[in-house]
This record gives C-alpha cells, sequence and structure tokens, in this order.
C-alpha cells in the first residue's frame, strides 16, 4: 500500500479522539447491554486504529496486523461481556 | 516483517541478518508485554465478576475525568511517535512523544493521589491488581519516554521505527486498561 494511499496521522489522531469521547460517553450514559458492546466496539477500533493508522503495520505483515487485533479484540469483548452481564 | 537477507555477500549479509535479529526481538518483546498484560487483565475481570461489591467501590474511586485526559495525551504522543517513524522530523517528533509520556505519567500520579485515601482502605485482590496493572503500565511509559528521548539525541531510522513500535505498545496496552478497568 502506499503511503499516500494512506490516511493522515492527524487524520486518525481525530477519529481516535473522538471514538474515546464516545466510549466515555456510553460508559456514563448507556444502560449496561449497550454500554458493554458500545465499548467493546469502540474499543476495538480504537485499537485497530493504532495498529493500522500509527504503526502502519499491514505494510510489512497483514499476519502480525491481524493478530494484534485479534489479540486487542478478544480483550475488549471480554470486558464488554462483563459490562453488559453486570447488570 | 522483513526479515529477508537481501545482499549476497556475506559482509553485506551480515547487518541484514542482526537488523532481523533485533525485529524478531522486538515482536518477542512485544507479544511478551501483551501476554503479561492480557493475564493481568483476564484476572482483573474474573475477580470484577466474582466481587461485584468491590468493584463497585474501585469503580467510585476512579477518576474517569482524568484519565480521559491522560489518554488524550498518550494517544497525542503516539501521533508523534509515528511522525518521527515515518521520517518527519524524528527528533523532534520523538522529544514531542517522551513530553507526551511524561505528562501522562504526572497525570496517572495525580490519579493514583485522588484514588490511594479510598483504595488504601479496600481489601481484597481487586485494588492490589488495579495497582499493579496501572502501576506497571506507568512504569513502561516512564521508561519507554526516556528511550524515546535517548533515541531522539541520534535518531536513526531503524532506532526510530523501533522505538516507536514499543511506544505504540504502550498506547494499545492502555487502551486495553481502558475498558476494563476505568469503563467498566
Amino acid at each position: 500500500m502506499q503511503l499516500s494511499r494512506d490516511v493522515p496521522f492527524s487524520a486518525i489522531l481525530v477519529i481516535l479522539l473522538l471514538a474515546t469521547g464516545l466510549s466515555l460517553l456510553a460508559a456514563t450514559s448507556l444502560p449496561p447491554g449497550l454500554r458493554g458492546v458500545a465499548i467493546a466496539a469502540l474499543s476495538v477500533t480504537k485499537a485497530a486504529l493504532v495498529v493500522l493508522g500509527f504503526m502502519r503495520l499491514h505494510r510489512e505483515s497483514r499476519a502480525l496486523a491481524g493478530a494484534l487485533i485479534g489479540y486487542a479484540a478478544l480483550i475488549c469483548t471480554l470486558a464488554g461481556l462483563r459490562i453488559a452481564l453486570a447488570a | 516483517m522483513n526479515v529477508a537477507v537481501r545482499s549476497s555477500g556475506l559482509r553485506a549479509a551480515k547487518p541484514a541478518a542482526t537488523e532481523g535479529g533485533m525485529e524478531l526481538l522486538l515482536w518477542i518483546l512485544v507479544w511478551s508485554e501483551l501476554l503479561v498484560f492480557g493475564a493481568l487483565l483476564g484476572a482483573f475481570l474474573i475477580l470484577s465478576a466474582l466481587d461485584p461489591a468491590a468493584r463497585a467501590i474501585l469503580h467510585g474511586a476512579l477518576d474517569l475525568p482524568l484519565a480521559a485526559v491522560a489518554t488524550t495525551v498518550l494517544l497525542g504522543s503516539g501521533f508523534f511517535a509515528a511522525r518521527a517513524a515515518s521520517g518527519h522530523r524524528p527528533r523532534w517528533n520523538l522529544v514531542a512523544a517522551a513530553l507526551g509520556g511524561f505528562a501522562f505519567c504526572a497525570l496517572k500520579l495525580t490519579a493514583f493521589g485522588h484514588e490511594l485515601p479510598v483504595l488504601g482502605e479496600m481489601e481484597g485482590h481487586l485494588p492490589e491488581l488495579y495497582w499493579l496493572i496501572t502501576g506497571f503500565h506507568l512504569a513502561h511509559v516512564l521508561f519507554v519516554a526516556v528511550l524515546l528521548l535517548v533515541v531522539a539525541w541520534r535518531p536513526a531510522p531503524q532506532r526510530t521505527a523501533a522505538v516507536a513500535t514499543v511506544w505504540h505498545l504502550v498506547d494499545l496496552v492502555w487502551l486495553l486498561i481502558l475498558p476494563v478497568i476505568y469503563l467498566g
């Protein structure tokens, strides 16, 4: 993938900050079930953005990038489940 | 990951092989760190599910707005590290990333000061795990921020890329700590 086709770092940062703000909003205002799903989804999105946007690991190894995102998804899903079932 | 030895000459092949070896070591370090933090976060999730009362007290003591500011600062420093690794004024971007790391440490220590009175009175393993996970992460941030400054002194592309990768690992771990500990 060419550099010119990559999303600029500043755009990645803005999306990361927006996702963080949305996570905090979800944590304070949503009911447990929805909160768990929203926080898990937003957290996986942030992890994927760091790996693909900042590290740009997909250029060097798709397998390594996929493994890192998969690992983050596992932890975030467990966190989301714990939040959703805590009602 | 590029571990191929491109040159046919032995003298030229040696640095490339060393480079590949260093890269492999770097990824072993990254994954070992992720596995340690994953085990700690898994234990935290299990304990917090088993003891909802302790989780509620812990959650009440945490300073969520300060954690949000710390997250913003850490993500901002990741932005500077990414710029350094892509060759944009590596020295200044590495210094900016390190300053973000030190600011994160200051914010986290301030949060610890707020949380200590409540968490100090709690019994059980949940607060201990909280201190262990966040303290261990804080130590990583501090150590790698110093490393960023050391690399900024003479920012060779290979070193800059390596230290930026470790810095992004620190970012990634914090993004996993956030939903498990703070947002639940």
